[in-house]
């Protein structure tokens, strides 16, 4: 299949039964529950099983360059918000703080994985496993994108119940 | 209903790259906008046009004081070179 932005398949299941904590959090009966670290990647063209059958980052065909890291950056300032949207639909929806690669030179980046960073091993054995490093979503830049000698920036949409990037509705 | 922002909407995350230097103000500018205010494409042509004016005022201030934010902060710069004994490379701040 074709790059395609999209919130992965099997990270809808994993948030149904728990398996990502974006933030701190409590639950009776448990002690506080920590966040997990969450990151995006970026990846060129070649990468053509980002959309979202995609379960995992892997480091297949990702971008290389000056101030890259393979794993890619951290999302900070994670932020949870609830509101309706225009549709009058209550909407919780996160936000992050732009990621940008400074003084870099990157080529040829064609989309993003954000993935869970913390679950570094697969999780096995239960009614709902998942993979190693499990993504969230693929986000499509619509064309290769590349940085030289300069900052190279990903600028996530307004953090509202209409346009914020993860969104549930 | 699930969804990453606007699923197949190339919009939903904005790319921005420079070479050889950083952001410009101007670049900074529109980040800064796409925070601030969303116009609905769906809007009433009559809000949808003062909804633009007013994006563009606001644009205007915020491109007038990152350009003097990027000015002052070479001043600083300047002045710490020039503190240390690189004239020369002081200079070459003082001239971008």
């Amino acid at each position: 299949m074709a790059i395609n932005q999209a919130m992965c398949g099997t990270y809808k299941k994993e948030i149904t039964v728990g398996i990502h904590f974006w933030l701190d959090h409590t639950r009776t009966g448990s002690s506080g529950i920590s966040a997990d670290t969450f990151k995006i990647a970026m990846f060129t063209s070649s990468r053509t099983d980002a959309n979202e059958d995609l379960t995992a980052y892997t480091t297949t065909n990702e971008v290389s360059g000056t101030a890259y890291t393979a794993g890619g950056a951290a999302l900070g300032s994670v932020t949870l918000g609830l509101g309706d949207n225009s549709s009058s639909v209550p909407t919780a929806y996160l936000d992050f703080a732009d990621t940008t690669w400074s003084t870099s030179t990157i080529t040829g980046a064609r989309c993003a994985v954000i993935y869970n960073s913390t679950l570094n091993t697969a999780g096995t054995g239960a009614t709902v496993n998942h993979a190693a490093y499990p993504s969230v979503c693929v986000l499509d830049f619509g064309a290769d994108k590349s940085s030289s000698a300069g900052d190279f920036t990903i600028q996530y949409p307004a953090n509202d119940a209409n346009n914020a990037l993860i969104r549930i509705a | 209903m699930f969804e990453a922002n606007g699923e197949g909407d190339l919009g939903s995350v904005k790319v921005f790259t420079s070479s050889n230097g950083g952001h410009s103000p101007e670049t900074m500018a529109d980040m800064a906008m796409n925070k601030i205010m969303v116009i609905n494409e769906k809007a009433p042509p009559p809000i949808r046009d003062q909804a633009v004016a007013y994006r563009n005022n606001v644009r205007n201030v915020i491109l007038y004081y990152l350009t003097e934010m990027a000015k002052t902060e070479r001043t600083t710069i300047w002045a710490l070179l020039r503190q240390q004994g690189h004239d020369d490379m002081a200079e070459i701040i003082r001239r971008l």
